[in-house]
């Protein structure tokens, strides 16, 4: 039921709708269709962001893929309820812990553990339009203790301005999502897990000079 | 399934024969570059397969726009306006990140424009962009109150609706004139008619200039266009417009005309992308990413032949 609502949702309406009218433009997507688990990573300046994502993920993995979003955020409303539980699939995260929480890390771990993806934005926030901010450690903690899973780096540019953050108009311009090969990570220490993954996010960028320049 | 064909289509000989003209000079450059990458590969004859493979997207387009029912060539035609005006928005450095909201009203103007080309109100056609919107635009600006530098986007917004939306759509328009008794063809062959030489000018400079290129004629803006390639094309697309002014009313003389408006329209149109292009230091946008965007590659010479040859033709046969 709800995997059918996502492909529909997903599928039949965002991928046509991003696609033609917005002007997303997926580059080597092919990369995406990799069998969970797995954890994408990506820079965030829009809630387009996780639409493009999802939009371009293989059907057979939508309902195993999960977007981790803020709790104070998308638990807010019931309507942001709604979203994040039927067409998100997302893992909601409280950005303060009360006693006895689960760390946000080993919430996470868990997921993966039953062979699920993650989408990631180590960003945190959305932030400014096309500015690309620290990464939080929270991916260096993940992979740390999960080095077998493969991580898939991606960048994308121009979303900032389709729609930024505290606006609710959207406006159709060109944007692009390029996605890395799926790699496992070199270091072992979770700082430099952090450097590496956002090194890799950055290197999607400069494959394609004139998205530097957008 | 019939009521999508354009009515009288398979009676139209003179577009059908055209059409099939171009699928053969298609089919004929795939297998010379498929050959050619067997002897020699390489990245010159990589690059002639790769514009080959958007040259059948071209003409696919046209062609289609030209078979199937108007009113959906009309939705085609500003489908492509729109995402070429996309295009030069997203690329286009000048454009302040307060005019997003702006933009809204550029991309507006697309569906009141083709709206005015299919219904054929001809003096609201042509004053709509230049006039109104020229206007509009610049007031919503100075509505939306973010005074610095609000020149640039004034001029900067109204050019690039010129050219990406006020130009295209004189291609739909054409499908719009009435019938002139004793010309078959039609507005579908007036429209076939400037697309091909328009592309066929591109290809017909490119070629000469490879050939026989010595003296450059813009270097700042493009380097690789030469005199020799410019002349080459220049008198190659008059000779073609001479054979093929079938599809238009034109005299002898007059084709010869037509083929001058749309050699010089074109290279117009190029060296301006060229030169936007260069000023947000890119080269060629449909290269970078291999497979995505390019539009204003593909249409930047019809930006200009387009509208220049609509007037040609109207004033002589339909004003």
């Amino acid at each position: 039921m709800k995997w059918l609502l996502m492909v529909f949702y997903y599928k039949l309406l965002m991928r046509p709708f991003l696609g033609i009218f917005v002007g997303v433009k997926l580059v080597n997507s092919e990369n995406l269709r990799q069998s969970a688990p797995v954890i994408i990573v990506s820079n965030h300046n829009s809630h387009l962001d996780t639409m493009s994502l999802m939009a371009a993920l293989p059907v057979n993995q939508l309902l195993r893929t999960h977007p981790v979003a803020a709790a104070d955020y998308f638990g807010g409303s019931w309507l942001k309820r709604f979203i994040s539980r039927w067409v998100l699939n997302a893992i909601l995260i409280k950005r303060t812990r009360e006693a006895g929480d689960l760390s946000p890390t080993d919430q996470l771990i868990q997921f993966i553990d039953k062979g699920h993806s993650l989408i990631l934005f180590p960003e945190g926030s959305r932030g400014e339009p096309e500015e690309i901010q620290a990464f939080q450690k929270g991916i260096g903690a993940i992979l740390h203790r999960r080095p077998q899973v493969p991580y898939i780096p991606v960048f994308m540019s121009g979303m900032g301005r389709i729609l930024p953050k505290g606006e609710t108009l959207l406006v159709p311009f060109d944007a692009y999502v390029v996605v890395g090969k799926p790699r496992n990570v070199q270091h072992e220490g979770v700082l430099e897990i952090v450097h590496e993954v956002k090194q890799a996010v950055l290197a999607q960028r400069d494959q394609y000079q004139h998205i530097n320049k957008l | 399934m019939n009521y999508l064909l354009s009515n009288r289509f398979t009676e139209n000989k003179e577009v059908l024969s055209i059409i099939l003209v171009i699928l053969g000079i298609l089919i004929f450059a795939t297998v010379l570059f498929f050959v050619l990458g067997r002897i020699y590969p390489g990245d010159k004859v990589r690059e002639l397969q790769q514009r080959t493979k958007s040259w059948w997207i071209m003409a696919t387009v046209f062609i289609l726009a030209t078979v199937l029912h108007p009113a959906i060539s009309f939705v085609a035609f500003a489908l492509l306006s729109f995402a070429a005006l996309r295009e030069l928005a997203s690329i286009s450095k000048n454009v302040r990140p307060e005019d997003r909201r702006v933009i809204i009203w550029c991309y507006l103007a697309i569906p009141v424009q083709y709206f005015l080309a299919y219904m054929g109100y001809f003096n609201l056609f042509m004053i709509f962009i230049p006039v109104i919107m020229f206007i509009w635009i610049p007031f919503v600006l100075v509505v939306r109150g973010f005074t610095v530098e609000i020149g640039k986007s004034m001029s900067v917004l109204p050019v690039q609706l010129m050219f990406t939306v006020f130009s295209i759509s004189h291609l739909a328009y054409l499908l719009s004139l009435p019938e002139l008794s004793g010309f078959n063809a039609g507005g579908r062959g007036l429209l076939l008619f400037v697309v091909f030489l328009t592309e066929m000018n591109d290809v017909f400079q490119f070629t000469w200039g490879k050939l026989l290129g010595k003296n450059k004629i813009i270097e700042k803006i493009s380097p690789n266009k030469t005199w020799e390639g410019f002349i080459g094309g220049f008198i190659t697309t008059i000779v073609v417009a001479y054979f093929i002014r079938f599809l238009t009313p034109f005299t002898a003389i007059e084709s010869l005309f037509a083929g001058a408006i749309i050699a010089f329209g074109g290279f117009i149109g190029d060296v301006i992308v060229s030169a936007i292009k260069r000023d947000i230091g890119l080269k060629d946008t449909g290269n970078l990413i291999p497979g995505h965007g390019g539009i204003l590659d593909r249409i930047d010479s019809l930006a200009i032949a387009a509208p220049s040859f609509f007037y040609f033709v109207y004033n002589l046969y339909y004003a």
